[in-house]
């Protein structure tokens, strides 16, 4: 289950990776804090592209490679939607 | 003695390269290849790392000039660097980053700011002299070297500039999504360019945003190297692009309707090339307007027993083609999709049966085994999944073993650890008995990650 301080669009987010990238696991077992690449679940570059169309079409944010923030941007579940959230549009 | 010059097609101060907006003569290019040669330690074999696509090719045409041979490894795993570097004692790693994942010597490359000699030689090289060594993942488990003439790679880039249409005034700018250490990426970002005068973008644009930024700094006309997933993900790219001129994909069949869209998109032409490691690029097809493959010039198929092998020239012997194929009268062939065993994730191939091979060689794992699930029509990106029996141990164990012994592609998701595999009575796996266990792993709410 989901930790009691996973926040609504952390859940919405974590089946948003689920789905694009098709991991056959229930969503809830993401842990906010957990790595999204390498440890953790284990993602690499390809899924980043995956994901990056996915919440450009869900979201409005368009990831780039020479944010500076990029490396903290992945660096989990819960940093991830921070910038979803920061930099959304829709 | 027959050669072909390292480069072919440049005035001294023509553009060879551009580092972000900033573009690099062929002069200075020449000056940095001398420069970097004089500092190479001496060695038969380089294994070359570098991330940046300049500094990448500053090493390789270096290492030509001092006769040693670039080795290209498939995976960055440290398992298959040690395997590699076993092979050639002498070797050592050019690295323009801080991390090697491997215990080699190594030569630090960052660029350095070789003065502009005034004399422009452009060398030659022999045609004979072995290159580069592709690996491929080999059915023993231990990668398997594809050793690349400088006629290999020479003629490659000559075939696919013709199917694009380069040479004479037409020297685009050339910019790739794919790394340069993957054998198309050295063939259609370093080589084509290379041999038809063209400026090389020394960056490796990822999301669409980061294309669209490459394309900016480059001027038209603009070739873009890339897969089928980048062309997806440009198509739903919102924001307008600078002109496309031809798009080269490769790596994984495009969807014609891909292709369509792109074409529409970009008003430009996609053209897509089939290859693999061990014979190069052997093919191309412009998508939108033939579903057959046409064999790239002096390349032919050839049917030996069941299977069909590639030759050409240029290669020491006939290559088996990994994929099940029909060749028509006209020369032209049409693809089946890959042999049973044989798994390709973003142009990395390996065999299952390998996989297998690794997963049991963990400590603790009893039994285990790779395979490919069905995934829906429109998945871009293959995954695979592995089963093992393994008492005591927890699943991220295993994803921690086996991530330093095969390519990351290739990292099964999930793992699900199972009581014992579905062997029938002579010990054999069925693909229905192995989709059979998926199932219920997952209704059983296997975590299995």
């Amino acid at each position: 289950m989901n930790p009691p301080d996973a926040l609504p669009l952390e859940r919405d987010v974590a089946t948003l990776i689920v789905n694009t990238l098709r991991l056959k696991i229930d969503p809830a077992v993401i842990d906010p804090e957990q790595p999204l690449f390498r440890e953790g679940l284990g993602l690499d570059s390809i899924d980043a592209l995956e994901l990056s169309l996915a919440i450009s079409q869900t979201y409005g944010y368009e990831l780039r490679s020479n944010d500076p923030d990029i490396k903290t941007i992945f660096a989990s579940l819960r940093d991830l939607c921070g910038a979803i959230d920061k930099n959304r549009t829709k | 003695m027959n050669t072909a010059p390292l480069i072919a097609l440049y005035q001294p101060d023509d553009i060879l390269a551009w580092e972000g907006a900033s573009p690099i003569i062929a002069r200075q290019f020449l000056s940095d290849v001398l420069e970097c040669a004089d500092r190479l330690p001496t060695a038969t074999a380089v294994l070359n790392m570098a991330q940046d696509r300049y500094r990448f090719l500053i090493g390789l045409a270096a290492a030509i000039l001092r006769r040693q041979v670039t080795l290209l490894p498939q995976s960055t795993a440290a398992k298959t660097l040690a395997d590699i570097a076993a092979r050639w004692p002498d070797c050592y790693c050019l690295t323009d980053g801080l991390d090697t994942p491997v215990r080699l010597p190594v030569f630090h490359f960052a660029r350095g700011s070789a003065s502009v000699a005034s004399r422009f030689m452009i060398p030659a090289i022999p045609l004979d002299q072995p290159v580069v060594v592709a690996f491929t993942s080999g059915t023993t488990g231990a990668p398997s070297a594809n050793t690349k003439t400088w006629k290999a790679l020479v003629n490659v880039a000559h075939d696919t500039g013709a199917c694009l249409g380069l040479g004479g005034a037409n020297r685009p700018s050339i910019i790739a999504t794919v790394p340069q250490q993957h054998m198309f990426g050295l063939e259609a970002s370093i080589m084509l360019a290379l041999q038809h005068g063209c400026a090389v973008y020394t960056g490796r644009p990822l999301f669409p945003a980061d294309v669209g930024t490459a394309l900016e700094q480059v001027p038209a006309p603009r070739i873009l190297v890339t897969t089928p997933l980048h062309i997806k993900a440009l198509v739903a790219h919102s924001a307008a692009l600078p002109s496309i001129d031809r798009i080269l994909s490769a790596t994984a069949p495009l969807p014609k309707e891909l292709a369509c869209e792109a074409e529409r998109a970009f008003q430009t032409q996609v053209h897509e090339i089939y290859g693999f490691a061990e014979a190069g690029s052997v093919a191309a097809r412009r998508t939108t307007q033939e579903d057959v493959w046409r064999p790239l010039d002096g390349i032919s198929m050839a049917q030996e027993g069941e299977n069909w092998v590639v030759r050409a020239a240029y290669l020491p012997k006939p290559v088996p083609v990994p994929d099940h194929i029909s060749v028509h009268s006209d020369h032209t062939f049409a693809l089946h999709g890959r042999r049973t065993d044989q798994v390709n994730i973003a142009g990395h191939r390996a065999s299952l049966i390998q996989l297998s091979q690794r997963l049991m060689e963990i400590a603790g794992v009893e039994d285990g085994v790779f395979f490919i699930p069905d995934e829906g029509g429109e998945a871009m990106t293959t995954r695979l999944i592995a089963f093992a029996v393994a008492p005591g141990k927890r699943i991220e164990d295993i994803r921690t073993a086996l991530r330093s012994l095969i390519d990351p592609v290739f990292l099964p998701r999930p793992v699900f650890l199972v009581e014992r595999l579905p062997r029938n009575a002579t010990g054999k796996l069925t693909r229905e008995a192995l989709v059979k266990l998926a199932d219920e792993c997952r209704r059983n709410g296997h975590r299995g990650l």
